[in-house]
């Protein structure tokens, strides 16, 4: 039957990715291409962003471009507790996710009055109030940042628990923590968004009066919506502080650490469980190889590489606007037959403009959002 | 005091310049509820060009308007017809998407030409005269400032005179109310999303043409004014030229004042800050249509 | 008895405009009221209020002894008062099994529950086989029952139905008519319908309120209101009033 076959395609299509992600870093370590294992380590790194931007943004379908605050937060949460009381980086991370989630509730709830572009620029405000702060604020050291003081390890648990890594492994150590952290993002989002929450954040999306009216608290559910992308962008700051072994504010307050997963979930298709993981795979290599080959040797210094780079995603955004994962993989692999009206692709939810309607009305896709 | 009130007048001068700035995303967003991140860099190209004009023509870049104007009309309806018109069916996340790339595009196109060197106008009108003073009710206004300002007001009220008066502006804003009944009145609304790119590209340009004379030109310096700008509009409420104005002003003045009595790293916090007040108490902004 | 729901001179401004001016109307538990009135009368302006979109500026209202002038449309509903709306609204991007799903959960945390509830409203209200739609591809009057199955699942006392005839075939009119009534004898629901089609308002309702320019104008059985002067002037004009 053809839905079987769906869900086994699927189930094989999962497990070969894991096992590429895996295995991938291992024949880079042996022949000692360690800078892949780091581009690598950024794709895992903005894919899970993306997977936690996708709650706000894709779901709940909120612009929200103030995420990174709450990345300084964790990052800065857990190299703290870790300077200061030698907490271990996963206790500090703990404590980084419960501290942004939080912030982010307080911060978050009275902006929820506020609706569309609107609610869009006071996340931009939230995020500009935090630049300054993060730069004079004496405890945190202002903008000379803090440096996480490097330990040497006691062997390899040691290291684990302190996530310093050190010498030659520790590209792949990296990693790898970086996949785990993935996988375990995932699995999250995965089970939010079979759950209560996630339909309720899509219905917000679809239709917030329509959803007040069915007994949705819609200010409510904002809020954790974007409570949930505040704790993965959270978790995410302090991997990232860990393996940066500093943080300065300009640098976790960078506006980029919510443009590109936004980018890559978008490539990717938004709203949809696997876009950001599609996305960073595509664009972060592709920024990375730009920056290599056109970023380097002659045109340096030209910006030839972003040059290309904007090319690149100005042509996807024309050209398959719902994003790739919206192309028809599952024909194209033979997983499922052509679909015939009128049921719609199993499993797709973002809008291939709905052609099958049986009344002239405007485009499911601009209606339904606008604010 | 006195010094409140001297950073209020030179705040309220900023103003206007940030009003001419603003008002071009107004105009986008009233129309397609689009949000351009791009736009700030058409402001850098106002300012390179007008930089250019003035190291190799030696013409001033108050004259420079025009034909800066006209250059940037073309390529904002360009950019409409070739990307945004077709992004404009998919989720405005694509939207938004399309103009980061474009915002990639045309920043480092700037950093292949002329490299990330900051650059200085000098020998124009507003720089020769820098340092005049006039003496108005006891508070010293400075004249470069002042005439800048007077510039930005004067298209302003053109702009405004053009949407309010004009039969076309008309057409603008009948869009912008209803797309679909403007068509039934034989509105095409392409043709409009494509004049209000050209006018919004032209625009900022100009305002950087103007600022050209007082802030350093550089591939970079776009993000910070777009960022400020949509705090602007959306301050006014977003689609509304007036509202604009008005929060453009206050915009200045906050500015201005801040800078004062907090370091300057406070600026644009205090901005955003005075956005998330007046946003608590009117979610549509000073004068937006909810 | 105390009324399930009791408007008391429930006034409305939209700035110069009145649109609903000291309306006090009755609801009781197990009837099924018409609202009816010209266009511009306040009908859906009224359902507003109920439905906390909106709140009065005067009167009050109170469902089932409890004030809620000033609640919320998400309170309302647990409270019990479901709607329907004058231009359907569905989520759009969501199958219609989810759409009705979202409705349950007001009432339920298990997405078990949930999903079974949804499934037995999707039969009864006539979309059986069509859960994995997409809620946009339907036609009108599946998005219609859509809406109204989505209002059941959050098991309402009192269900308010906007115009839910308009735009449907003679056809499509006869089986919404018939789903109405099976949604008052088997459920057990109390309805307000606003509607336009008197062949359908007048022989559901119990009884009937007219409203104009804001105003309640007459109320009372379907057939003494028919012949209500005020009531053919509203409709009609003077002319047809002289004539009756």
């Amino acid at each position: 039957m053809a839905a079987s076959s769906v869900r086994t395609g699927r189930l094989l299509a999962l497990a070969a990715a894991a096992a590429v992600a895996i295995a991938y870093p291992i024949p880079l370590q042996l022949g000692g291409y360690t800078y892949f294992q780091t581009v690598g380590f950024l794709v895992l790194l903005n894919a899970m962003l993306g997977v936690g931007w996708n709650v706000i943004g894709g779901w709940a379908g909120q612009f929200d471009f103030g995420p990174q605050v709450f990345l300084a937060i964790g990052a800065y949460t857990a190299v703290v507790l870790f300077i200061h009381l030698g907490l271990s980086p996963w206790l500090g991370m703990l404590a980084g996710i419960a501290l942004a989630a939080v912030v982010c509730a307080l911060v978050t709830y009275p902006l929820t009055r506020l609706r569309g572009h609107y609610f869009a620029i006071a996340t931009v405000a939230i995020w500009m109030i935090a630049q300054p702060i993060g730069a004079t604020w004496e405890f945190i050291n202002g903008s000379r940042g803090l440096f996480v003081p490097m330990k040497p390890a006691a062997g390899a648990l040691d290291a684990l628990v302190t996530l310093q890594f050190a010498g030659a492994r520790k590209g792949l150590a990296y990693y790898y923590v970086g996949l785990a952290l993935l996988a375990l993002t995932l699995y999250g989002a995965w089970v939010v968004e079979r759950s209560k929450l996630g339909f309720y954040f899509r219905a917000i999306r679809d239709d917030q009066e329509g959803a007040e009216g069915i007994g949705i608290d819609s200010r409510l559910y904002k809020v954790i919506a974007r409570s949930v992308t505040a704790a993965v962008y959270g978790a995410a700051g302090v991997l990232y502080a860990f393996w940066a072994l500093a943080v300065f504010p300009e640098q976790v307050l960078d506006l980029n650490w919510s443009v590109l997963p936004m980018m890559a979930t978008v490539v990717g298709g938004i709203g949809r469980l696997w876009g950001p993981v599609l996305g960073a795979v595509i664009l972060i290599p592709i920024s990375q190889i730009m920056s290599t080959t056109l970023g380097t040797g002659p045109l340096a210094g030209r910006g030839v590489d972003l040059i290309v780079y904007g090319l690149i995603i100005i042509v996807i955004a024309a050209v398959r606007p719902t994003g790739l994962l919206s192309l028809p993989w599952g024909r194209w692999l033979r997983l499922s037959p052509a679909p015939s009206a009128p049921a719609s692709d199993i499993g797709s939810r973002s809008g291939d403009v709905a052609a099958r309607s049986g009344d002239v009305g405007p485009r499911s896709g601009d209606v339904a959002s606008r604010p | 005091m006195e010094l409140f009130v001297q950073a209020a007048v030179n705040g309220l001068q900023m103003g206007f310049l940030y009003a001419l700035l603003a008002v071009g995303l107004t105009i986008i967003w009233g129309l397609m509820e689009m949000i351009n991140f791009a736009h700030g860099e058409f402001l850098m190209l106002g300012m390179f060009g007008a930089w250019w004009l003035s190291t190799t023509f030696r013409i001033d870049p108050l004259l420079a308007i025009v034909p800066l104007g006209l250059v940037m009309y073309g390529l904002g309806v360009l950019i409409y017809e070739q990307l945004m018109r077709r992004v404009q069916l998919g989720d405005p996340f694509t939207q938004i998407f399309a103009t980061v790339g474009l915002l990639f595009l045309i920043q480092n196109s700037a950093v292949a030409v002329f490299t990330s060197d900051y650059r200085f106008v000098n020998d124009t009108l507003l720089t020769r005269l820098s340092g005049a003073k006039l003496q108005i009710l006891g508070i010293t206004v400075g004249v470069p400032l002042l005439i800048g300002a007077l510039v930005a007001l004067v298209l302003f009220l053109l702009l405004y005179l053009l949407i309010d008066r004009t039969e076309f502006g008309l057409a603008l804003q009948a869009t912008s109310e209803d797309r679909e009944a403007a068509m039934l009145v034989g509105i095409r609304p392409q043709r409009m999303f494509a004049v209000a790119w050209g006018l919004g590209a032209a625009l900022v340009a100009v305002a950087g043409a103007i600022l050209a004379n007082f802030f350093a030109v550089y591939p970079q310096v776009g993000l910070q004014f777009t960022v400020l700008a949509y705090a602007i509009v959306a301050l006014g409420g977003f689609g509304s030229i007036l509202g604009t104005l008005l929060a453009a002003l206050l915009v200045g003045v906050v500015q201005s004042v801040t800078v004062v009595y907090l370091p300057p790293a406070f600026k644009d916090a205090f901005v955003f800050a005075s956005y998330l007040l007046i946003g608590l108490f009117r979610p549509q902004g000073l004068f937006g249509r909810f | 008895m105390a009324a399930l729901l009791e408007l008391e001179a429930a006034t409305k401004r939209f700035g110069g405009l009145t649109a609903n001016k000291d309306v006090s109307i009755r609801i009781d538990t197990g009837e099924i009221v018409g609202l009816i009135g010209p266009n511009g009368a306040g009908k859906t302006t009224l359902f507003n209020c109920i439905t906390g979109y909106m709140h009065p500026d005067a009167g009050r209202i109170v469902f089932d002894g409890v004030d809620v002038s000033r609640t919320g449309p998400h309170t309302i509903c647990h409270l019990g008062v479901a709607r329907t709306w004058q231009v359907v609204r569905t989520f759009g991007r969501m199958t219609v099994l989810e759409n009705v799903v979202c409705g349950a959960l007001a009432r339920t945390n298990r997405m078990a529950e949930a999903e079974a509830r949804a499934r037995r409203l999707l039969t009864f209200t006539g979309l059986g086989g069509k859960e994995a739609m997409r809620a946009a591809n339907l036609t009108l009057a599946d998005k219609k029952r859509l809406e109204i199955a989505r209002a059941l699942a959050t098991q309402p006392r009192l269900l308010l139905l906007d115009e839910a005839m308009s735009g449907l075939t003679p056809f499509e009119t006869a089986m919404a008519v018939d789903l109405v009534r099976r949604i008052h004898a088997e459920l057990g629901l109390t309805l307000c319908i606003v509607e336009h089609v008197m062949e359908v308002v007048m022989p559901l309702s119990h009884r009937v309120v007219v409203l104009d320019y804001g105003v309640k104008i007459a109320e009372g059985a379907p057939a003494d209101v028919v012949r209500n002067e005020l009531v053919i002037k509203a409709y009609l004009g003077e002319h047809y009033r002289d004539r009756r």
